[in-house]
């Protein structure tokens, strides 16, 4: 019975999310952003897990975890399919130098500074924690939301040009974000650093096959059905032998996906849409199930959080305006204003870190990446709006909606 | 054929390394979602290879479950299994409700006498022959051998009245599999559903007798509230739930496919837990829905073929995998001896009480009457929780049964819908989702 009340319920907050009408009603007390963000399920997984309500007991918890998996290997299939050779190899170098100006200034300035509460605080016991600890948080301090640029666009406060080139860093940015769970997988995840990185080629060698065998197996496929079926079917098995196996679900969804978006050419357009068009629901239900998972044991979340907070927006700020320095241009000036949001990948990650390699420091990681994206999720929204004003012809333009 | 079989033989080999890397790593994650994604695509091209070789999909889905499952290459395990259980319960109330869209007041009105009759005849018959033989193998059944007379006959009802049972969902998926329409399809729908009715009413009263004859209470109105509240409880709250499914398909008409997963879903948790058939409740709900709006139900029948593919090969997959092939070789002789009983006793009665003018029916019925499934092990999990004495044990020789019945059962109302010529979809032309 509970499965159903809870299904019921995410079920009616899935409508009430997509409401036109809640949406008006949460604008005029500027609480749109908010709503848009998905606070709404995470706190209701706050309140029905052990921690609140008690609905889900830990065991429940625990038996939710496929759909966890498939959630993130939905994502990671997805962010995969963003790796196109061709686009990738026609950008200009200035803008490579753009993407790893921005990238390295928020990793740096966010971990350097948690480090140094983390290590003169001793928050955290040794160096090697508070340094991995810190690694990790500015890694999910690097990763931005994509869609503001699209936004921006359409809503016309961003030019073509200036839109496409955000977008564009804002999704090499999730390389950063990918690089560094890898790297903090590779150290934590296993009894050796070898045995580390041997999971991690596991997981990108499970992505790499299962790509491989859905394209093959889509190419006798009789219809769009089908294909959406075998892609489902090729996630919850990519997903699950991860999960099986324990090692990255995310990574092997990423290289499934990349493998699919090089080598399937046409084929690879029409699965991105077939996924694309469950991303939104996915991320909302990850935000569900992330939420039992809340669990501030310490009161270093509530300290950190804030600090983690203001250390990424100046980060970003900063790091935007370098970045378009180096550039030369091809990014706009307050570029740094457009990547407040977070976006869903950085949830992800912290997920899967908690999953893979479970522990306070994990957990504290988790806690405080959670509740920074949701309150990135409604700063982003506001910086947007201050560094790209809208244009004077047009009298209200929609406020760009994040993720 | 030519390009499923190499698909199949690639997803199967792909568990297996992924198997062999899970014993050589030690540890051990959550294995649902990965017999999930396994069972779905080896389901989907065994279903190729099946209609290649003029079987019905149906056991191509069964065979490879079979195959890759816990009891035969273990390639996935019995836990991953287990965690598939709300697929089950989805996918049986999307078949009833896609069956129940064809029970329409007229096909009622021109067969519901004589099936009513004929079902009874039929299950009263079936009943008494298999209640004798358990009784007469009893000395040989380690769990039987030490009761007195009284437990034997209580005990023996118990497991005959779980023999008499059919499968719905296997006949419905068949049915739809093979597009048939006819006379002859009708009165084996209509059997089979009202089969269930009979076998509810045959169990529950087995039930209290045997807790009465293993030294609990009996008490007559406790178990005629108990089956009142199943099946006229089931045919409300699904009457109910067919008119709010109608009033979303005519005044909102969005997301169909998504809803009618929804309800399917409240339809197999809620009705568990309210001791109310998920099986009764759907078909209750889509023969109101046919008999209110024709548009209406076209227009369910057309959201079932898009979200059914994947649930029907996920859930006869996972059926496939669950079958306990180490019972079947445990009470071996018995299950073959009393399946066999099942089988002679169906084709005797089948033809001794077909009405006269139903010459197909007459020939062929018995075999669309063979199959067992779902319903038929939900009951022996009842036997084995309700009776400690004998539970286990009969719980055993029931799953033996039940498993060869559900080898066997599609390809016997297959050959009968075949023979019967009311088969209109061609194998390689599926017509439904359940086909596909």
């Amino acid at each position: 019975m509970q499965a159903l009340l809870l299904f019921l319920t995410v079920a009616a907050l899935s409508v009430l999310a997509s409401s036109p009408l809640l949406m008006r009603v949460g604008r005029a007390f500027g609480l749109a952003q908010l709503s848009a963000s998905g606070l709404l399920f995470f706190v209701f997984g706050v309140a029905v897990g052990p921690l609140a309500m008690g609905v889900l007991d830990a065991a429940q918890v625990e038996a939710l975890r496929p759909l966890i998996a498939i959630g993130l290997t939905v994502v990671g299939v997805l962010t995969g399919f963003n790796v196109e050779p061709r686009l990738l190899r026609s950008l200009p170098w200035r803008l490579y130098a753009a993407v790893v100006t921005q990238g390295a200034t928020s990793l740096v300035v966010v971990a350097a500074g948690l480090f140094a509460v983390f290590y003169l605080t001793g928050a955290l016991d040794g160096m090697v924690a508070a340094l991995g600890a810190a690694a990790l948080f500015g890694a999910v301090a690097s990763v931005s939301s994509p869609h503001v640029g699209i936004l921006g666009m359409r809503s016309g406060r961003l030019e073509r040009r200036e839109g496409l080139g955000l977008t564009l860093v804002a999704m090499l940015d999730d390389l950063w974000g990918l690089l560094a769970l890898m790297a903090a997988l590779a150290l934590a995840s296993a009894v050796s650093i070898p045995d580390g990185f041997g999971l991690l080629a596991l997981a990108a060698l499970l992505g790499l096959v299962c790509g491989l065998l859905l394209l093959f197996l889509t190419r006798a496929a009789s219809n769009e059905e089908e294909v959406a079926t075998l892609l489902l079917g090729a996630v919850m098995l990519v997903g699950g032998a991860a999960a099986y196996l324990r090692i990255s679900t995310l990574v092997a969804g990423v290289v499934c996906g990349a493998t699919l978006s090089v080598l399937g050419r046409q084929a690879a357009a029409s699965h991105y849409k077939v996924l694309a068009k469950i991303e939104r629901p996915v991320y909302l239900l990850l935000l569900f199930l992330a939420g039992p998972l809340f669990h501030p044991q310490t009161v270093w979340v509530w300290f950190v959080l804030p600090l983690f907070v203001v250390l990424r927006f100046v980060a970003k700020v900063a790091g935007g305006g370098l970045a378009s320095r180096v550039g030369g241009g091809v990014i706009p000036p307050k570029t740094g204003w457009a990547l407040v949001s977070q976006g869903g990948l950085s949830v992800c990650l912290v997920i899967e870190f908690l999953l893979l390699v479970p522990g306070p420091t994990s957990q504290l990681i988790f806690d405080v990446a959670l509740l920074a994206a949701l309150i990135n999720e409604v700063l982003g929204a506001r910086a947007f709006a201050i560094g790209f004003p809208p244009p004077a012809r047009s009298m209200a333009p929609p406020a760009p909606e994040a993720n | 054929m030519k390009s499923a079989l190499p698909r199949l033989i690639l997803i199967v080999g792909l568990l297996a390394g992924v198997d062999a890397l899970q014993r050589a790593r030690g540890e051990t994650g959550t294995p649902v979602a990965l017999a999930a994604g396994g069972l779905l695509l080896a389901a989907l091209f065994a279903g190729k290879v099946a209609t290649f070789l003029h079987l019905p999909r149906l056991t191509g889905y069964l065979l490879v479950g079979v195959g890759v499952g816990p009891y035969a290459l273990g390639f996935i395990p019995k836990e991953g299994i287990t965690g598939l259980a709300l697929i089950s319960g989805i996918a049986v109330s999307l078949i009833a409700l896609s069956a129940g869209t064809e029970l329409r007041l007229e096909l009622l009105q021109r067969v519901g006498a004589k099936v009513t009759r004929m079902c009874l005849l039929v299950a009263m018959v079936v009943f008494a022959i298999c209640l004798v033989a358990v009784v007469a193998v009893a000395p040989w059944l380690e769990f039987m051998a030490d009761m007195t007379l009284g437990q034997k006959v209580a005990a023996a009802a118990v497991i005959s009245s779980v023999l008499v049972s059919f499968s719905p969902t296997v006949g419905i998926a068949v049915v739809e599999e093979m597009g048939a329409r006819g006379p002859f399809t009708d009165f084996l729908m209509a059997f089979i559903i009202l089969g269930d009715l009979v076998v509810l009413v045959l169990f529950a009263a087995s039930v209290s007798m045997a807790r009465a004859a293993f030294g609990g209470a009996f008490s007559l109105s406790e178990v005629m509230l108990t089956i009142s509240w199943e099946l006229f409880g089931s045919v409300l709250v699904g009457a109910l739930l067919g008119l709010i499914l109608l009033v979303y398909l005519e005044r909102v008409g969005k997301e169909v496919v998504v809803f009618i997963i929804g309800l399917c879903f409240a339809l197999a948790e809620g009705g568990g837990r309210l001791h109310l058939s998920p099986l009764l409740m759907s078909l209750a709900a889509g023969g109101l829905l046919a008999n209110l709006s024709e548009k209406s139900a076209a227009v369910l029948h057309t959201a079932i073929q898009r979200a059914g593919l994947p649930v029907f090969a996920l859930f006869f997959a996972a059926a496939g995998a669950g079958l306990h092939l180490d019972t079947v070789m445990k009470v071996g002789p018995y299950a073959v001896l009393l399946a066999l009983l099942r089988a002679g006793t169906l084709y005797y009665t089948s033809r001794r009480f077909a009405p006269n003018d139903e010459p197909e029916v007459k020939k062929l019925l018995w075999l669309g009457l063979i199959s067992q499934a779902g319903v038929s092990f939900g009951l022996a999990s009842i036997v084995e929780r309700t009776f400690p004495e004998f539970g286990a044990g009969a719980a055993t020789l029931l799953i033996a049964i039940i498993t060869l019945h559900e080898l066997v059962g599609p390809l016997m109302v297959r050959k009968a819908l075949l023979s019967a010529g009311e088969a209109t979809v061609s194998a390689d032309a599926p017509r439904t989702a359940a086909a596909h």
